[in-house]
C-alpha cells in the first residue's frame, strides 16, 4: 500500500479500485468435509422443529402412551420368567 | 445428468428431499461465500449457510416462481439471516475485522492464497464498513460474477438502480482510500 501519488486521474482511480476489488473478493471454495457436514446438519431437524414436535400433545401423548406400555411389557415378561424359574427350582 | 432447475424446483416444493439436495449442492457454495464475506469467520459462515438451507426447506412449499429466480430467492433468506445476525453481535461484542481467514480461491495457487496482501487487507476492511446493501452488492458482482440485472432481481432493485448504487459505492471507497491518503497501486 503506497501512499497517495497524484498522478491518475479519476477514472483510473476508478479501474484500479475495481481490479483490486477483483483481486480481494474472489471466490472461495469452502473444504469438502464443510460441504458434506453442512448437508448432513440440513438433513437433521433443526431444534426448532423438535421443540415443535414436543408442543403436539397428541403426538407426546401416543410416544409417553407407547413407552409405558413397552415397560409394562417388559415388567410382567420379567415376573413371569421370574415366577416360573422359582417354582422349577 | 442435466441440471433441470424447473423440474428439480417443482419435485422439492413437493417436499421431495432428494431435489432438495441437487439444489443444496448446486447452491451451497455461492451461499457459503456470501455469508463467508458478509461474517468474516468461516465458523459462523458455516452455521448461516446451514440455516438458511434448513430454512429454504421449511418454506419450498410456499416458493412460487414469479418471474424472480430461486438463487434470489435463497439469497434474500441469506440476507434476513445475515443482517439478524450482525443485530444480535452488535447487542454482544464487535467482530475483529482482521480474523476473515484465507481459505482457498479457485483458479489460483495453493501458495498464492496463503498470502493475502496488505492491501487486500485494507480493503476488506473498509468493504466491511459500509452499508449493508453496498457490500451485498460488491459482493454479488465480484465473488458471485453477476450481471446488474441478477443482482436487481435480488435486492429488489432496477438495474439501473443497481448501476448507479454501484458508481456510488466505488467513489465513497476511493474517497475513504484518499482519506486514509492510501493508492492502490496498478497491477
Amino acid at each position: 500500500m503506497a501512499k497517495r501519488k497524484q498522478t491518475h486521474t479519476p477514472e483510473e482511480d476508478i479501474q484500479f479500485l475495481e481490479a483490486h476489488l477483483a483481486g480481494t473478493l474472489r471466490p472461495i471454495s469452502p473444504p469438502k468435509e464443510l460441504v458434506q457436514r453442512l448437508g448432513a446438519r440440513i438433513r437433521m431437524p433443526s431444534r426448532s422443529e423438535i421443540t415443535l414436535r414436543f408442543t403436539d400433545w397428541r403426538r407426546v401423548f401416543l410416544i409417553f402412551g407407547g413407552v409405558v406400555s413397552g415397560m409394562l411389557v417388559l415388567v410382567t415378561v420379567a415376573r413371569a420368567l421370574y415366577y416360573l424359574a422359582g417354582r422349577k427350582m | 445428468m442435466e441440471y433441470n432447475e424447473e423440474e428439480i424446483l417443482q419435485h422439492a416444493s413437493q417436499g421431495d428431499r432428494d431435489s432438495f439436495g441437487q439444489l443444496y449442492a448446486h447452491y451451497v457454495e455461492r451461499i457459503f461465500n456470501y455469508v463467508y464475506y458478509r461474517t468474516g469467520n468461516t465458523h459462523d459462515a458455516e452455521d448461516l449457510t446451514a440455516r438458511v438451507f434448513q430454512r429454504a426447506m421449511k418454506h419450498i412449499v410456499n416458493y412460487t416462481d414469479r418471474g424472480v429466480p430461486f438463487s434470489a430467492w435463497l439469497y434474500r433468506i441469506a440476507h434476513n439471516l445475515v443482517a439478524n445476525w450482525h443485530r444480535d453481535r452488535s447487542r454482544k461484542q464487535e467482530i475483529p475485522l482482521d480474523d476473515l481467514p484465507i481459505l482457498p480461491t479457485k483458479g489460483d495457487h495453493p501458495e498464492r492464497n496463503l498470502v493475502r496482501s496488505q492491501e487486500q487487507d485494507v480493503l476488506l476492511k473498509m468493504i466491511r464498513t459500509l452499508p449493508a446493501e453496498r457490500q451485498n452488492l460488491l459482493i454479488l458482482k465480484f465473488v458471485e460474477n453477476m450481471s446488474n440485472a441478477e443482482i436487481g432481481a435480488i435486492m429488489g432493485r432496477s438495474e439501473g438502480a443497481v448501476k448507479s448504487l454501484y458508481h456510488r459505492t466505488l467513489l465513497a471507497l476511493r474517497d475513504q482510500l484518499e482519506d486514509q491518503n492510501l493508492n492502490l497501486e496498478g497491477e
